[in-house]
């Protein structure tokens, strides 16, 4: 990759048939250029060895969640023109040097062992497999700070839940007495007080499962929006809503039992504060 | 009776709803608190760590600090700024991948650093420092990481071979023996970074010998010099050079390396205070549904609606006072969980936390939770503004 600065063709006689190049949409809203537009690229903002280029297409970067934040004012050359465009004249060598080259292994080879092969072989140079370690990989990072807000998140949900069940048992403190004492049993009781902590539960799952699938559209839309990137920020996924209705299941049984086991362990007659 | 009193009887009452709201308030409050520690904590440690290395203009190439490519004669650069009369002290710094070879060990990848003052930027651990009588005679002293220490096994007085490998060129440049005098802590080093740093003469020879030009230029003003002159002053020498203040680096940190933090922090508190607003709220009203009769009685004995709503706003601010105090120590010990796992990012110096605790941050939680729990109460109060005292007091009875 190298940094060359744009000038947009206004008045210099156009070359015969100019290269083709592909510009990025942010670098076309920003430039204000179309598909047929010739440019000329240079080295630097003063034209250094500036060339001519027709543009035949407008792309989409590649959404890259660790340059979010970046301006994507990008063009895409064939190789040659490249070099022709930054090598150095006065050094020849320049003409063979690329920053990076992309690797595909043949089936089978493992990507770290073929790179500390070819580091021993050829001093100088760095090969990194593109797949990232969990070492040093920032989204493991991130996705571990997620799972830790979760967890609050769900810590302070089940206060909640328990809080509501608690008032919702001391609101049919009689219902469960008269219960009791035309002789349903306490596993009865407590089996329905279990279901319906599930099903407010699951009822919650689902509900806020909905929202965020409604809200997502309009996350990304803002954000990508904000930083004028095709990146997707929220995505609500089949598993993500299994893993909620499978965490918020079993914490509003939990709560159900919780809340009402003061008042159903009790002697019948003191429910009735006999 | 006061209307506190009546709220602190209820909430008494009513033990079990009241801890458990209580309960869900802190936990909630918490996140909501150590969001705000996010929101600027980053930047606040960042700015901090800047200010601690003691210099306040940093000097770089006209491709700005991303980029950090060598500055043409950076010496006569180093000398010019030296004679402004507002710098005390100027550093060049030089940083290059290198190669470090130690007896029985693998080689390892590592950042070279060249510095030109050899007691500035970073805190010995163990041995002695660039500037002592025995490195001084030395051709190429040493000073490691403790990550590097603990990598390749080096105490001081261990020898090493290192070989720097400037990126982007076909380099042959030979092996440089050098000899580690101490182990220090670097205040921009990561928790797994391997650095060596040396003399600027010793990075020279690493260099293949001729002048190795800086990449970066530490200055630091006098103290009581005009804020900015300095900077004004160096900006003049050279246009080619880009200048920058520890705010212009921290501003620039800002816009470019933190926004994900900062958008995260801002969705997380508005969601947490949406939660709290919905979980005092709900108990309230629920609470209010089940003491309809209580509250009618209350009326019909005299105490006039003021006073009613004065005591649902007083039980509003028990449940989320209580929570919310309770949420201070709570936030501090989950910022200290949060930051240990967000201190695993690549690339994140040691010293860097991202929950800092500013006054500011209280004041705004204060705030919040004091505006949750007046919006948490409007809806209860309007219920019970509204009650029909006859009709409620004759459906207890008759319920």
């Amino acid at each position: 990759m190298a940094a060359l600065a744009l000038l947009v063709l206004l008045t210099v006689p156009l070359s015969a048939d100019p290269p083709a190049i592909l510009v990025s949409r942010q670098l076309a809203a920003r430039a204000r250029l179309a598909v047929g537009d010739v440019v000329t690229l240079a080295v630097d903002a003063g034209g250094t060895r500036g060339r001519q280029f027709r543009i035949t297409g407008i792309y989409e970067p590649t959404p890259d969640p660790m340059r979010f934040t970046a301006d994507r004012l990008e063009a895409r050359l064939h190789l040659p023109d490249v070099l022709d465009l930054t090598a150095d004249p006065a050094d020849p060598a320049s003409r063979e040097a690329v920053s990076a080259i992309n690797l595909e292994l043949a089936g089978g080879a493992k990507p770290n062992l073929f790179a500390s092969d070819l580091m021993a072989q050829a001093p100088g140079i760095v090969v990194r497999p593109t797949a990232r370690s969990a070492t040093d990989d920032p989204f493991v990072v991130l996705d571990r700070f997620h799972v830790a807000i979760s967890v609050v998140t769900m810590v302070a949900g089940t206060a909640f839940l328990l809080a509501l069940m608690v008032i919702r048992a001391e609101e049919r403190r009689e219902t469960v007495g008269i219960l009791r004492l035309v002789g349903i049993s306490r596993r009865t009781l407590l089996a329905s007080v279990a279901i319906e902590g599930l099903v407010v539960a699951a009822i919650g799952a689902a509900f806020g499962i909905l929202l965020a699938y409604v809200s997502e559209g309009l996350v990304n839309r803002v954000f990508q929006a904000r930083y004028d990137t095709a990146l997707v920020f929220v995505r609500v996924t089949p598993s993500i809503a299994l893993r909620a209705i499978v965490v918020a299941a079993p914490l509003g049984i939990l709560a159900g039992i919780g809340a009402s086991w003061t008042l159903l362990r009790r002697e019948v007659l003191t429910i009735f504060h006999r | 009776m006061t209307s506190f009193a009546l709220a602190w009887r209820t909430a008494k009452r009513y033990r079990a709803r009241t801890l458990l709201a209580i309960a869900g308030v802190a936990v909630i409050g918490a996140l909501l608190f150590d969001m705000l520690l996010l929101s600027r904590g980053l930047l606040l440690s960042f700015a901090d760590l800047l200010d601690s290395s003691g210099f306040d203009i940093r000097v770089v190439s006209g491709e700005g600090l991303a980029a950090r490519l060598p500055i043409a004669d950076s010496a006569r650069l180093a000398d010019d700024i030296r004679r402004l009369p507002d710098v005390e002290h100027v550093l060049m710094i030089r940083i290059e991948p290198a190669t470090v070879l130690a007896t029985g060990k693998p080689p390892r990848g590592i950042s070279l650093i060249g510095s030109s003052d050899a007691e500035q930027s970073w805190r010995i651990v163990k041995g002695s420092s660039l500037g002592s009588p025995a490195a001084a005679a030395e051709a190429c002293p040493v000073l490691v990481t403790r990550p590097l220490a603990a990598a390749l096994g080096l105490t001081p007085g261990d020898s090493v071979s290192i070989n720097v490998r400037p990126p982007g060129v076909a380099s042959a440049l030979p092996a440089v023996a050098c000899r580690i005098f101490g182990i220090a802590d670097f205040a921009f080093a990561t928790n797994d970074e391997l650095t060596a740093v040396t003399t600027m003469e010793a990075f020279r020879q690493a260099m293949g010998g001729g002048q190795p030009d800086a990449d970066l230029v530490l200055v630091s003003s006098k103290p009581g010099a005009p804020p900015g002159r300095a900077l004004r002053a160096i900006a003049g020498l050279r246009t080619s050079l880009r200048a920058y203040s520890n705010e212009d680096v921290v501003a620039q940190f800002n816009r470019n390396g933190f926004a994900y933090f900062r958008q995260i922090s801002l969705v997380l508190s508005s969601l947490t205070m949406v939660f709290a607003f919905l979980l005092v709220a709900t108990l309230l009203t629920v609470s209010i549904n089940q003491r309809l009769g209580e509250i009618a009685a209350l009326r019909a004995l005299g105490i006039g609606r003021p006073r009613i709503a004065s005591m649902l706003l007083w039980e509003s601010a028990l449940l989320v006072g209580g929570g919310g105090l309770l949420a201070l120590p709570l936030g501090q010990l989950l910022a200290l969980v949060l930051d240990r796992i967000l201190r695993q990012m690549p690339g994140i110096p040691e010293r860097m936390h991202f929950f800092v605790f500013e006054p500011r941050a209280l004041a705004i939680h204060l705030v919040l939770l004091m505006f949750t729990a007046a919006a948490a109460a409007v809806y209860p109060v309007w219920l019970t503004a509204r009650l029909p005292i006859a009709d409620t007091l004759r459906r207890e009875v008759l319920g």
